[in-house]
């Protein structure tokens, strides 16, 4: 493994992740606030560290398989050791735990949050936190992909290690045409949903950030009562279909733009998508209103918003749903655990996994009453090979494990079960907020320190799914 | 063009020097901060909560004395309030040219003007009047101007203590502020020299080393000098310059 090189693709991502810092460091100086040395010297180390590998490493054009893996795991590491620092510098309720949690959650576009006054941070870390979600949403990688030199071949490599394959299926072009795509839909989205928003009465500030963390499927609001703050049911409608959008995959988003035929209205994978959610939408607003929680427009509001808002991962709340009927909280946690669709900028197990888990289970049927039979899974028209329907399967497993054992080790800490079960899921899908002491407007600061560190682990494997965590260390070990 | 060695080596040392000095500034920086924290919470502050609480003692030794006027001790209660007063106004004098806080200078007009309005009330003689043991006119008029004057100095003091506790959050910020970029860059130097060091090696004692293995592999009918260097540094010019020497020493030996 050459490590010069990964050392230079990673000084990329540093020098990625100054350009951010510093518009935050403008907002600090422009307002002068107390953030403004922390962000100044964040923005230093970047520049330094990024600078630094450039001087010793020439031009590398190619990079194997190991190296890929380990720039994606190390570059996502380092991303958030660096998005930590502003945090710790400044202080307040940050101390290192909470620093490191903050960031995880940010870059991996969890939400989950350890701040009891998000108002009372700096305007310019609300930016920081807003735009951590931004960079990592369609991932950090992929922007440094778009920007790396002479690098072709290695720019295959990186893009296979960075989108799982039914996270590519849906793109019918080159590597580089398909990262171009990728940003442009993902600018694009970002920008409209800014002027959306201003239009709707937010502030240019307010706009900018929701709309990072919308587009992101992040969950980061800049009020401590989240969109619930605005009281706004336009805001809200926005926001809705903006998030429901950044669950799309986004190569049928640009198909559908350039009247392309691999579209969203012709995709199967996204009508079954909607159709659930309508679904349970339904479900928790009938619910809600036959308990008398709200009237049934009141209702059909507050049930969209929070369907969508875990169905898509983001993680927006309205309304506090710790308090709703256990029934609408088995709905949510059912869309925490199936996620958005791969190709979007959600994380977690997709529900892609999902569609193609139960495909699988209903070709396993058909085998034991005909075990002579053949049977193809068949997603968009793509006839789905075994080695991917094995690796579906693995992932699906793989992932309730993780989830198990984080639940269980949340326990062992005298955490509740609602808590520990919630928080684990939220976390590993990339979700936020869960229910017990973690609900949607609640925040995570009362977990142990250990408990915070076990879930921002789980952040980052739900946001590299799990295998390519695996693989790096399988690699290390040859 | 690649970069010389000497380039890179000087490169490297002013990024870890650069990252060096703004760490040292930052902290240094922030702790003339601190400094200045200090000096608002002593001066701006804590000297008008003094004042406050002397004030307040001084009014309560009043309220004794207009008791023991009531009660006829006249010797004795006048010399309580002389005392008392001395000390009120000596506060009081404290307080007035300390105004740092916003509505402060408001408050204390407010204190100057009950407080008059107090002192008039045993100012004028009250043993031997109607008002010696008429505790009717105690309660409705000095005792109302009492309380009335206590709430005005508390809120002085409270506006004090609230930018007091504020002033220490700030101050505990500020030297977590000073304190943060010194034990980062610290960990930032360790990375650093991990780094400098993987490259030095990489880049100056492998080509160095590999240019001693082929020189240890020279075969005297060769004439060159064959390493495994790719840099395009001083390394390449010194093996450069080894081949051409022996290109002149082979050329010697043939025309002997």
């Amino acid at each position: 493994m050459r490590l010069e090189v990964i050392f230079k693709i990673l000084g990329v991502v540093l020098l990625f992740n100054a350009a951010f810092l510093f518009i935050a460091l403008v907002i600090a100086y422009s307002n002068q606030e107390s953030s403004l040395i922390p962000l100044l010297f964040t923005t230093l180390i970047c520049i330094i560290f990024g600078l630094f590998p450039m001087v010793f490493s020439g031009k590398h054009e190619t990079l194997s398989f190991a190296e890929g893996i380990t720039v994606v795991v190390s570059g996502w590491v380092i991303t958030c050791v660096i998005g930590m620092l502003p945090y710790l510098m400044w202080g307040g309720e940050f101390n290192l735990t909470d620093a490191w949690f903050e960031s995880v959650s940010g870059y991996t576009t969890t939400g989950s949050t350890i701040l009891n006054d998000i108002e009372a941070l700096p305007k310019s870390l609300l930016f920081w936190r807003s735009a951590t979600h931004w960079i990592g949403g369609v991932g950090i990688i992929i922007f440094v992909l778009l920007i790396l030199p002479h690098a072709r071949n290695a720019r295959i490599t990186l893009l296979n290690t960075e989108m799982s394959e039914l996270s590519k299926s849906n793109f019918h072009f080159k590597a580089r045409t398909t990262i171009q795509i990728l940003i442009v839909v993902y600018v694009g989205l970002t920008l409209v949903e800014t002027i959306l928003l201003r239009f709707a009465g937010m502030s240019w500030f307010d706009g900018i950030n929701h709309a990072f963390a919308t587009i992101a499927t992040g969950g980061y609001s800049t009020k401590n009562s989240s969109i619930a703050y605005f009281e706004n049911v336009w805001i809200e409608v926005i926001i809705m279909v903006f998030m429901l959008l950044s669950g799309i995959h986004f190569g049928l988003i640009f198909g559908t733009l350039t009247g392309s035929r691999y579209n969203i209205f012709r995709s199967k994978v996204v009508r079954s998508y909607v159709l659930i959610l309508v679904l349970g939408i339904i479900l928790v607003a009938l619910k809600l209103f036959f308990n008398n929680f709200y009237s049934w427009s009141e209702s059909l509001r507050y049930a969209s918003f929070q369907v969508i808002s875990v169905g898509t991962t983001t993680g927006f709340a309205t309304v506090d749903t710790a308090i709703w009927p256990v029934f609408t909280q088995m709905v949510i946690i059912y869309f925490t655990i199936q996620c958005a669709m791969a190709g979007s900028t959600s994380g977690g197990l997709k529900f892609d996994r999902v569609y193609l888990f139960i495909k699988s289970v209903t070709k396993q049927i058909q085998l034991i009453k005909h075990p002579a039979g053949v049977f193809a899974i068949k997603m968009e028209n793509r006839t789905i090979s075994d080695s991917l329907e094995r690796q579906t399967m693995l992932f699906v497993v793989l992932y309730v494990f993780t989830f198990f054992i984080t639940t269980l080790l949340l326990t062992t800490m005298d955490i509740d079960l609602t808590t520990a079960f919630s928080a684990s899921i939220a976390t590993l899908g990339n979700v936020g907020p869960g229910f017990g002491k973690v609900s949607s407007l609640g925040n995570f600061d009362g977990l142990p320190n250990l408990a915070k560190f076990i879930l921002s682990l789980n952040m980052l494997l739900g946001r590299l799914e799990i295998y390519s965590v695996i693989a790096l260390f399988t690699i290390r070990k040859r | 063009m690649a970069l010389k060695l000497k380039t890179k080596l000087l490169a490297g040392f002013m990024l870890l020097v650069s990252l060096l000095i703004v760490a040292g500034s930052v902290s240094i920086l922030e702790f003339m901060k601190l400094s200045t924290s200090f000096t608002e919470i002593l001066e701006n502050n804590y000297k008008s909560i003094e004042a406050s609480k002397t004030m307040l003692e001084a009014l309560e030794r009043e309220d004794s004395g207009i008791l023991m006027l009531l009660l006829g001790e006249w010797e004795e209660g006048r010399t309580i309030l002389k005392e008392s007063d001395k000390v009120f106004m000596e506060a009081y004098t404290i307080a007035k040219n300390n105004i740092t806080e916003e509505n402060e200078d408001a408050l204390i007009a407010d204190i100057q003007s009950k407080y008059l309005q107090y002192k008039e009330k045993w100012a004028r003689p009250i043993v031997d009047t109607f008002k010696e043991g008429n505790i009717d006119w105690y309660q409705n008029n000095a005792h109302q101007d009492f309380i009335q004057l206590k709430i005005s100095i508390n809120q002085l003091m409270t506006i004090n203590q609230e930018s007091l506790y504020e002033e220490a959050t700030l101050l505990r910020d500020n030297g977590h502020r000073a304190v943060m970029p010194g034990i980062i860059s610290l960990i930032g130097a360790i990375v650093f020299s991990l780094l400098l060091n993987f490259y030095l090696n990489q880049q100056f004692i492998s080509p160095v080393k590999e240019l001693t293995k082929a020189i240890r592999r020279f075969n005297p009918g060769d004439y060159q000098v064959h390493s495994k260097n790719k840099s395009k540094d001083e390394i390449l010019l010194l093996e450069e310059e080894i081949n051409d020497m022996l290109k002149r020493i082979a050329r010697k030996n043939d025309t002997r």
